[in-house]
């Protein structure tokens, strides 16, 4: 879609309602400032009604719900106080489930950002064809989680999949890989496949580094490693370490699981293999198959009390090993702007 | 021996690089295979009697395109509208200052580590109430409010723009929406083309969304394709699976190519840096 049919379809609904306020001729002239002031809140509103009603007024209904037993079905919802968050940490279920979420955590997010970094590395290399080398690594990220499940679903399948084809050649009998206690190497394979965002990002970053700092060092006679380790890794620090908080939260509310599974639909859970039950498939299965909104309301709102004491621990601790050469925000800009690429 | 330095980076280059598409491949490998071709032992690593009526299958076995429709527009509408949206919020939050900006900034980025799913059961559940179950009516909803991720990035972009241009045109006369409309959204396309693209692939891609909020004759590709393709005994069509996979994929790999193309161009033409 181009842009000139972009701006044009759209356009004069957005710009109606509030170009009409600004234009109307005032009778006595605010101050520039306080026009300016007001024009902010023209612009930013939209996006503050959206927040309070689409993300603010949704989590407040959520914390309601978890001090009931709402079923979702019968009006007569009652108060339990907090009886489901006492469940929540007595719950074996959701216990294991949360666990393993941690470990699943704390083993993809440093290895995609390391196999990230190493193949920004690669692809940073003057060598020939290499925008197609960034192409053609990064297009894996870019299928649709649904199409990478199905293409990883029969790669895995046990009589037809390429996996137990490749076993075959080394005369090592079929695995039904989809099935515990393998089920769990599917899944950090699918989630390592995406390794190509982080790589992007990574690449950015790297691009960010002035050249003249590696061949200052060069001329030190610094040794490539040392210079990977003295010059690029301190001032990647930024980048990896949004990329560490990033990578988290997503890898705390993984769904990929509920997708290679057989059957997907929310609505017909259960056929998730033990090892790779997530805390969300966990919620996602109180919710609809057990239909205990109440309870699947607390354990949402503790995934998202984990997530925001994660985030402030990261922050905390990444103080003095984050080494920021411009002021943070810029640092993060360009960043995103590149990597959104 | 010694191995040059460059020729060790090609070697791995190209090994990481077939363990990266191998999937992709083996999913084109298996659009192409009959059915008794499915079970052979040992499998065939390659079709020995291609069957590109696969496809043909596929895509008339159940009304692909119908479901294709569905797909398309709520990421077209989601697309088109989230990325205005962005524009316009990230426009204020660059360009303009307000007494308490800060902090609602501060609430801009917290909401970016916000989960989406977390907010998303309650949001049904409001849904419900209101009766906008089945419609696409949430998309537009959404859409029209912005993404945080988006605004962030319209933010940046429009903070680097000169100071000139916008006191050339208040000097014109020109109020910020006519600024904003006229000066800065036409400079910002290479951010509007990675917008788009970002937000119809969310969207094009997304399965728990419409999974939850539509139902089976309303519902989005990416939930159709996991009934997958059966046999008369219940059994997965893989090929068929396979071919309707790959044609689903594909339209988000040629924006994604496309898209790199023009992103470049945007950046070297647009006077950025």
């Amino acid at each position: 879609m181009s842009t000139e049919q972009l701006t044009s379809a759209a356009g004069p609904a957005v710009q109606s309602p509030a170009g009409a306020a600004a234009t109307r001729p005032p009778r006595r002239r605010p101050s520039l400032r306080t026009r300016r002031a007001g024009a902010f809140y023209v612009f930013a509103g939209p996006w503050m009604l959206g927040f309070l009603a689409l993300t603010a007024f949704p989590l407040g209904y959520a914390l309601w719900l978890s001090f009931t037993n709402s079923d979702g079905l019968s009006d007569n919802a009652r108060f339990v106080g907090l009886d489901n968050y006492k469940e929540v940490f007595t719950d074996a279920e959701t216990l294991h489930s949360l666990a393993r979420t941690g470990l699943f955590t704390a083993l993809t997010v440093p290895l995609t950002i390391v196999a990230g970094l190493f193949l920004a590395v690669l692809v940073n290399q003057p060598i020939r064809a290499r925008g197609l080398f960034r192409t053609l690594l990064y297009l894996p990220a870019v299928v649709p989680p649904v199409g990478a499940a199905l293409t990883f679903r029969m790669i895995f399948d046990r009589d037809s999949g390429a996996a137990n084809g490749l076993l075959d050649l080394f005369q090592v009998n079929g695995l039904t890989w989809l099935t515990d206690p393998y089920a769990r190497w599917v899944l950090l394979f699918l989630t390592m496949w995406g390794v190509g965002n982080v790589m992007i990002i990574s690449l950015a970053g790297l691009q960010d580094i002035p050249r003249e700092l590696h061949e200052a060092a060069r001329v030190d006679g610094a040794s490539p490693w040392q210079s990977f380790t003295r010059i690029t890794l301190p001032l990647l620090s930024p980048v990896i370490f949004f990329q560490v908080v990033t990578g988290i939260i997503a890898a705390l509310q993984t769904l990929a699981p509920l997708l290679i599974s057989l059957d997907p639909t929310p609505r017909g859970l259960g056929s998730v293999p033990e090892s790779n039950n997530l805390f969300m498939i966990h919620v996602l299965d109180e919710y609809f198959v057990g239909g205990r909104y109440g309870y699947a309301s607390a354990l949402l709102w503790v995934l998202f009390l984990i997530i925001v004491a994660v985030t402030f621990l990261i922050f905390k601790l990444s103080k003095g090993t984050v080494f920021y050469s411009v002021e943070p925000e810029r640092a993060k800009t360009k960043t995103r702007t590149i990597g959104g690429a | 021996m010694v191995l040059s330095r460059r020729s060790v980076v090609y070697m791995l280059l190209v090994s990481v690089l077939v363990l990266m598409l191998s999937p992709l491949a083996w999913l084109a490998i298996t659009a192409f295979k009959d059915s008794t071709e499915l079970s052979a032992v040992p499998i065939h690593w390659w079709p020995h009697n291609p069957s590109p009526g696969n496809f043909g299958k596929a895509l008339t076995s159940w009304d692909y395109f119908g479901f294709a429709r569905n797909s398309l527009t709520i990421a077209v509408i989601y697309s088109v509208l989230a990325t205005l949206a962005s524009a316009w919020a990230g426009y204020g939050f660059a360009r303009l200052e307000a007494p308490g900006k800060r902090v609602i900034f501060g609430v801009l980025l917290s909401t970016m580590m916000l989960p989406q799913v977390i907010t998303l059961i309650p949001t049904y559940l409001l849904f419900a109430k209101v009766n906008l179950i089945n419609t696409y009516m949430p998309w537009v909803l959404w859409g029209m409010c912005g993404a945080p991720y988006l605004i962030f990035l319209f933010r940046q972009f429009f903070s680097n723009m000169p100071k000139e241009l916008e006191e050339a045109a208040i000097v014109d006369g020109c109020g910020q929406i006519r600024i904003f409309w006229r000066i800065f959204l036409p400079q910002s396309w290479p951010v509007i083309a990675t917008s788009v693209i970002l937000s119809f692939s969310w969207t094009w891609g997304d399965f728990i969304a419409p999974a939850l909020l539509l139902d089976t004759n309303r519902t989005t590709l990416a939930v159709q394709l996991t009934y997958g393709y059966m046999n008369a005994h219940g059994g997965q069509l893989n090929n068929l699976v396979a071919a309707g996979a790959l044609v689903y994929v594909v339209p988000v790999l040629v924006l994604f190519l496309i898209l790199q193309r023009g992103f470049v161009a945007g950046i070297s033409t647009s006077g950025l840096k």
